[in-house]
């Protein structure tokens, strides 16, 4: 599609955050402002340090109990989209909240900004509050996320802040709710607001109050929020001076930068025990506005060296449509897959672990769009994306060493695929809900266990998908079916986590349903597999227009499949509106998890079992496991034969050597890739017959490569790429030339030569 | 005489206590005995008839009733030796027990287990997909049939079941509460198929909207029911048999009883059993002692359970969340905050001072005990600073070996970080007393309340060593150790003196602002003439019977409901806009001034109904005869004990409990040895003994 060039707005430079290291900080804040601090490594005894470390947990705990309590909004209650932080003189994030991972990436930044520009004019001063919705500034990854900053002093020195997000329902724009599918620059979006000060000394300022909440369709809700994010701001303070009085203030900020040293070190640990190397991924975004069917392509490298990472986006499309992120999106996408796969174990400072990386990208792509590109949907679009890469950059690192083995995970669900449905209730009241139900994608597959079922989403560990009774109570809608999808889950030696699908149909409502999505991840499977294991399913909306459902209901019979539904199925592409009338049926189904590991290696009676529970189908157990069922039982002689065909038909000749798990001879010794690869005396080997597959540098140069179509059926209907993309889209394997066990698989758009590592 | 009896199975002790109707209460200790509950209960009943110097029969003889606090059903959760059971539901939401709502997968789980995600995991599935029937049926959100039940598909599908083995079968279908027919009607073709299977409907278990905790509780309540019932009938025969004439009472979660030829059918309400007996207990006492608001500190050696009193009354709720799975079941709230005095000491990958949440538990146990525990516990901790007397310990019946816990701090936590044995346990012990402050403090504040409004309670072996620490900490006025006539069971004291509740509730779904109050009225005198007939069916001559009533409701777009009082009286208009203003005063107090949006409306959710079948006997505490002697001469022996980090280690008097009269001052530094407990009374606090024999301690 053509579409406007963004052009550059002269005067928005100085609202574009970007990384600053303390001491130039320091140098840039106005003398006016006096900075408590202690020196690096100030010594702390052990008790001292657990007492206030803990202590500091509870208030961050209780900041965030303030929050969720006072919100009215959904979003915060429902689906957990806050968080808050407490942070030293410099922003630096001591300890985060447990919410939604990617809203604290960038508080810092905040803060950082509001240092440099806030302090001479109008100052920054005990009692004061800021309040921002700019993501170039930080604070969140769209206008929706509203950021309060508190600066907390002791004395007259600014001992550090207190800080809570949360996205706000409303926050004006051109669509309700804020996000405009069709946005072709921020001027069609929400404002984004600097750092403007709500609070002056204690004093909430009713002017700036008015002014932000003005722009809102729901100013009473927007309200809410932001009296609920100053509440948890003050829970925070009252208790951390509390702190202060009985330990000292320097005893507290020794103890606060100590737990962000603790985390890096430990991070940095982490990281030493792991091989250095590069790993690299691309992503996609389906379509940058509703109607445009063009992939936008992400690229990532992520380089590890000793114990520094460094995540290089370059590579990475232009700008352009509603599907960009700032800076601070970008950086949010590596904390969603950072925390969790890196940092689980560790302590979540971020001030600490973000010390670890360093980010590379081109201003003007769609991970660092410059205003005023738009940015309104930043979080489930570019932001999202960006995650999976980095996910799947992560488990192939920590695949390499045998320690890290335990971290591994193949992806998670992929984009959330957003739904809203507005309308009238069977009550003739209006109606406008997002159906949750999509939160309940599947988890990766880890090196020895199968993923999730119905897991979550990364970005938010505690997500929910709320019961049927609840949605049928509160919407005109009533569900065919809600369950576990069949073949979902990525296949592999371990399975990826099945994700869930529901079909409902529009009940006892005068006027049909508008309904809009927002998702990504449909036209291939963007949810990736790890040492040689498939990605999980793809997404799949549909609508059944003129579908049989209602008939069968009325004679007595429950439709349980697309094919029983009937009508015209219409697909959904990643972006679109469209409304559901009464003889329609709404189908819609998140991505499964990723599998780990060649699914033809997959113990048959685990298959059997998945065919058992109706995880995966006799279909895909025959052509993709290998697993031939005889009565509901593995026949084990004509499986070896089906998995024998199926390793000759990727190594297109006659005859393959036989993997270990079939001749129990022993595997090759060395440095391990994953768990398909190992490397010894600069020769890479297949685990499982011996066959060099490659060098060190280069460890698939020898391998066979096998390439095809993406196909994916659900129900025996098809959904292949070209409903949804112009752009070809496939899927290429690496097969270990003796024994066609598969090392990788990727799913690149054609143009795109996909890249095979790591190289170490 | 006649005497009421409290018998309370602990996992690792079980506590009784019988009191008769002059103020006389007798108390036993014995240890649990895991391969037949019933051995330590007639081993309680022997010991108490032996205190009171009758024989065991003619104590039963004359015992008006026998409360019972029991694991039965929670163990056969947590041991996996639930009943094998078969799942019905409607057509289409099968998975509905296995999708979890995502939430399973991180319900009841602590901060640090949250935050690992990559290794949380759903629960063990509570049926196989195979024991899984679909049938067709659905009716919608007001009850009406939309699909008729398909008989011949529910009638095969069960027969299935049956073939494969199953002997209990839960049904539980959408909407069911609105429109029961189709539940009753597969009850009955399970017994036109085979009579003697057991089979639990959810609208009967618990009728209230949301299918998977529903269903949840259905299929928990019948896996509970058959071993349940497979331990009482014996019970209920051997006391009757050995001259036992009233019921046997058994505890539930809502901190009331029911009798035991009840229980198996409302089996899911007793899981919390053995939790509920401590705030009961203290909810008695603080009548007593004129505290409205108290925070109850309940450590044993592997649990650390915190509960609530506010203005008098426990703080109820209508869900708990068992193996992680979310369960309707009115509830006492407990919390289980920590791992009480087994929780370990260990150094994190960061070298730093970590406490719990493992636990030695009791078997290896701390170090001190000897028998095979190599780490450092707090218990470990408490003995090296002096604290605990090493011949002394639960009144002597423990040796504890000072050199062995020595050795566990040096080893794991002193060498690592260069200090000594003592230094690293006057280090635990600040830590612990630190984080448990937090923890109790999480629990006040996310209830709504102040802690410097409480009182704190504590009890069990492990938690009078460090309440006065962390009550201090915690800005709590007083600090109560509830001694005397009842020590050695604060729990079976709570249960001797425990009513019985029955609960019914149905949700009915509405928007309240518009709500017909006959509609509301009609609900309430179903679940009132349930309650009541219930009642009468336990066959108990109450004092009183009290019916109070209760609603869930939310304002809209708001996800969970809050629980509030319903009015009493004729259900009218103005019934039902007092509804409204209760709810938003509950809210208000749960989320403090100005957090409700009374402008979104409000829906009314559940209705429920609590019926309270007062006792026809009233337990007193006996008062504990005035000091004459001065208090010196309760000192047993003067030793050095670090008892505040700032002051390290001081002489300090040890008392004897059982030499304290009531009026007894206590100067600290202190240690009261109690045989079942050590009260610890830090530098700078005057402790006095009050007339039942409790210590108290005023802080603020």
């Amino acid at each position: 599609m053509t579409e406007q060039p963004i052009m550059p707005v002269l005067g928005s430079e100085i609202f574009a955050s970007r990384p600053v290291d303390p001491g130039t900080l320091r140098s840039r804040i106005s003398d006016r402002l006096r900075l408590h601090t202690v020196e690096p490594g100030t010594p702390v005894d052990p008790l001292t340090y657990e007492v206030i470390r803990h202590r500091i947990w509870s208030i961050t705990d209780e900041m965030g109990e303030t929050l969720k309590r006072m919100s009215g909004s959904p979003g915060v209650t429902e689906a957990n989209d806050f968080d808050f932080a407490i942070c030293d003189e410099l922003g630096q994030e001591v300890q985060v909240g447990l919410y939604n991972t990617g809203l604290v990436a960038s508080i810092d930044y905040a803060i950082q900004w509001t240092l440099q520009n806030r302090a001479d004019n109008p100052g920054i001063e005990p009692g004061d509050m800021f309040l921002l919705n700019d993501p170039w500034v930080g604070g969140g990854l769209h206008q929706n996320d509203a950021a309060i900053l508190a600066p907390l002093f002791v004395g007259d020195e600014l001992f550090g802040w207190t800080a809570s997000t949360c996205h706000l329902i409303d926050i004006g724009g051109a669509k309700p709710g804020s996000a405009n599918l069709s946005a072709g620059d921020v001027f069609t979006e929400a404002v984004p607001t600097p750092p403007i000060k709500l609070v002056r000394g204690g004093e909430m300022q009713l002017d700036v109050l008015q002014a932000f909440i003005r722009r809102s369709r729901m100013p009473i809700l927007v309200n809410l929020d932001i009296n609920a994010e100053i509440a948890a701001n003050r829970v925070g303070h009252d208790r951390i001076t509390r702190l202060v009085d009985r330990y000292g203030a320097a005893t507290v900020k020794a103890v606060m930068k100590r737990m962000m040293d603790d985390a890096e070190s430990r991070l940095r640990e982490r990281l030493r025990s792991v091989p250095d190397g590069e790993w690299s991924s691309t992503g996609y975004i389906e379509g940058a506005v509703i109607g445009d069917r063009a992939l936008r392509k992400i690229e990532l490298t992520v380089r590890k060296t000793e114990d520094r990472l460094q995540l290089d986006f370059t590579g990475t499309d232009p700008q352009g449509g509603a599907v960009n992120c700032p800076y601070t999106g970008m950086r949010a996408g590596v904390m969603f897959a950072l925390l969790p796969m890196l940092a689980g174990d560790i302590p979540w400072c971020p001030g600490g672990l973000m010390r670890t990386f360093d980010l590379i990208s081109e201003p003007g792509t769609i991970v660092d769009a410059t205003f005023p590109s738009a940015v309104g949907v930043a979080p489930l679009s570019a932001a999202w994306e960006a995650s999976n890469l980095v996910a799947e950059c992560f488990g192939r690192m920590m695949d390499v060493a045998a320690d890290s083995t335990p971290r591994v995970q193949a992806g998670c669900t992929g984009a959330f695929d957003m739904v809203t449905l507005a309308g009238v209730d069977q009550r003739g009241a209006p109606v406008v809900s997002i159906l949750f139900d999509t939160m309940a994608g599947g988890y990766g597959a880890r090196p020895s266990s199968d993923g999730c079922e119905t897991a979550g989403v990364a970005p938010i560990p505690q997500g929910r998908a709320p019961d049927v009774e609840m949605t049928e109570f509160l919407n005109p809608c009533l569900y065919l079916w809600r369950r576990e999808q069949t073949d979902s889950g990525g296949p592999g030696t371990y399975r990826g986590g099945q994700s869930i699908s529901i079909c409902l149909v529009p009940h006892k409502t005068p006027a049909p349903l508008a309904a809009s999505f927002f998702g990504n991840g449909k036209g291939r499977p963007a949810v990736p597999g790890l040492a040689g294991g498939y990605p999980g399913g793809p997404q799949v909306d549909l609508v059944a227009r003129g579908s049989a459902a209602r008939a069968l209901l009325s004679s007595g019979t429950i439709p349980s499949s697309l094919s029983e539904i009937g009508g015209d199925l219409e697909i959904v592409p990643s972006k679109h509106e469209t409304l559901i009338g009464p003889a329609d049926a709404l189908f819609l189904h998140p991505s499964g998890g990723g599998g780990y590991g060649d699914p033809l290696l997959r113990d048959p009676r685990s298959v059997t079992t998945d065919v058992r529970d109706g995880r995966v189908s006799v279909h895909v157990a025959g052509q993709v496991y290998g697993v031939v069922l005889t009565d509901g039982e593995p026949d084990l002689e004509e499986t070896r034969k089906r998995r024998a065909e199926l390793r000759s038909r990727r190594a297109g000749s006659g005859s393959v050597a036989s993997p270990v798990p079939e001749t129990g001879g022993t595997a090759p010794q060395g440095q391990q890739l994953n768990s398909a690869l190992v490397v010894a005396d600069g020769v890479a080997r297949c685990v499982r017959c011996g066959s060099p597959t490659g060098s060190a540098a280069d460890p698939y140069a020898d391998s066979t490569i096998v390439r095809g179509p993406v196909d994916h059926a659900l129900d025996g209907v098809e959904f292949p790429s070209e409903l949804y993309t112009d752009d070809v889209v496939q899927l290429t394997q690496w097969a270990c030339p003796g024994c066609a066990t598969l090392l990788r698989t990727v799913v690149t758009a054609e143009r795109q030569e996909p890249v095979a590592d790591p190289a170490l | 005489m006649s005497y009421v009896i409290g018998i309370d199975v602990g996992g690792t002790f079980t506590d009784a206590v019988a009191a008769d109707d002059s103020g006389t209460i007798v108390g036993a200790k014995t240890p649990s005995t895991p391969h037949d509950y019933a051995e330590c209960v007639l081993s309680a009943v022997d010991q108490l008839a032996g205190k009171l110097g009758v024989t065991a029969g003619q104590l039963l003889a004359d015992t008006k009733y026998v409360s019972h606090g029991t694991t039965a059903s929670l163990n056969a959760l947590i041991t996996g030796s639930a009943e094998q059971v078969g799942f019905v539901t409607t057509k289409g939401h099968a998975d509905s027990i296995f999708i979890m709502n995502v939430e399973s997968r991180y319900l009841g789980l602590g901060e640090e287990a949250v935050k690992d995600v990559i290794t949380t995991a759903k629960p063990a599935y509570l049926v196989p997909k195979s024991h899984v029937v679909e049938v067709t049926e659905r009716v919608d959100f007001e009850g009406e049939v939309i699909v008729p039940l398909d008989e011949n598909e529910a009638r095969a599908g069960i027969a299935r079941l049956l073939s494969q083995g199953v002997r209990a079968i839960a049904v539980s279908l959408l909407w069911s509460f609105q429109h029961p027919g189709h539940e009753r009607r597969i009850r009955e073709i399970v017994h036109e198929l085979d009579p003697d299977v057991f089979v639990a409907l959810s609208h009967e278990v618990s009728p209230r909207i949301r299918e998977f905790s529903r269903n949840a509780t259905t299929i928990l309540s019948t896996q509970v029911a058959p071993s349940l019932r497979r331990y009482l009938e014996p019970l209920q025969g051997t006391l009757a048999e050995r001259g036992l004439k009233g019921p046997l009472l058994i505890m539930q979660s809502s901190g009331g009883t029911i009798h035991a030829d009840a229980a198996p059918q409302s089996a899911i309400t007793t899981v919390g059993s053995i939790l509920t007996g401590g705030v009961t207990g203290a909810r008695r006492l603080s009548a007593r002692l004129g505290h409205d608001n108290v925070v109850t500190a309940d450590v044993g050696g592997t649990t650390f359970l915190v509960g609530l009193l506010v203005n008098g009354e426990p703080i109820r709720e209508a869900s708990t969340v068992i193996n992680q799975y979310p369960v309707n079941v009115p509830t006492i709230k407990v919390d289980v905050i920590g791992s009480g005095g087994g929780a370990i000491a260990w150094l994190d990958d960061g070298g730093n001072l970590r406490i719990g949440p493992r636990s030695a538990a009791a078997v290896p146990g701390p170090a001190a005990y000897g028998t095979g525990g190599t780490e450092p516990t707090v218990t470990d901790a408490n003995l090296v600073l002096g604290i605990l007397n090493p011949d002394y310990f639960l009144g002597g019946q423990r040796r504890l070996r000072v050199d062995l816990a020595e050795q566990a701090l040096l080893t794991h936590i002193g060498e690592p970080l260069g200090l000594t044995a003592a230094e690293a346990a006057a280090a635990v012990y600040e830590v612990q007393n630190a984080q448990t402050s937090d923890l109790v403090r999480k629990v006040v504040v996310s209830a709504g309340h102040d802690p410097r409004e409480f009182a704190v309670y504590a009890f069990g072996g492990a938690g009078p060593v460090h309440a006065a620490a962390f009550t201090a900490e915690l800005g709590a006025r007083e600090l109560v150790v509830p001694l005397g006539a009842a020590a050695s069971g604060f729990s079976a004291y709570g249960l001797a003196s425990s009513d019985v509740i029955l609960t019914a509730e149905l949700s009915d779904p509405m928007p309240l602002d518009a709500a017909a109050p006959d509609r509301i009225a009609r609900g309430y005198d179903l679940l009132e003439r349930r309650v009541r007939n219930a009642l009468t069916e336990q066959g108990i001559d109450f004092s009183a019977i009290e019916i109070e009533r209760e609603f869930d409701a939310r304002y809209t777009a708001q996800m969970f409901e809050v629980t509030a009082a319903a009015p009493a009286g004729q259900v009218d208009e103005a019934f039902v806009s007092a509804m409204g203003q209760r709810f938003d005063q509950r809210y208000t107090e749960l989320y403090g001034q100005g957090a409700g949006l009374p402008a979104a409306g409000r829906q009314l959710i559940t209705l429920r109904v609590r019926g309270v079948g007062r006792m026809p006997f009233d337990v007193t505490l006996p008062s504990l005869e005035a000091a004459t002697s001065p208090v010196e001469n309760a000192i047993k022996s003067v030793r050095p004990v670090l008892l505040d980090l700032r002051e390290g280690f001081v002489d300090t008097p040890a008392y004897d409990y059982a030499a304290l009269r009531a009026g007894h001052r206590i100067p600290g530094p202190a240690i009261i040895e109690v045989d079942t407990t050590t009260v610890a009374i830090p530098p700078g606090r005057l402790a006095h003994v009050d007339e039942f024999g409790c210590i108290r301690i005023p802080l603020t």
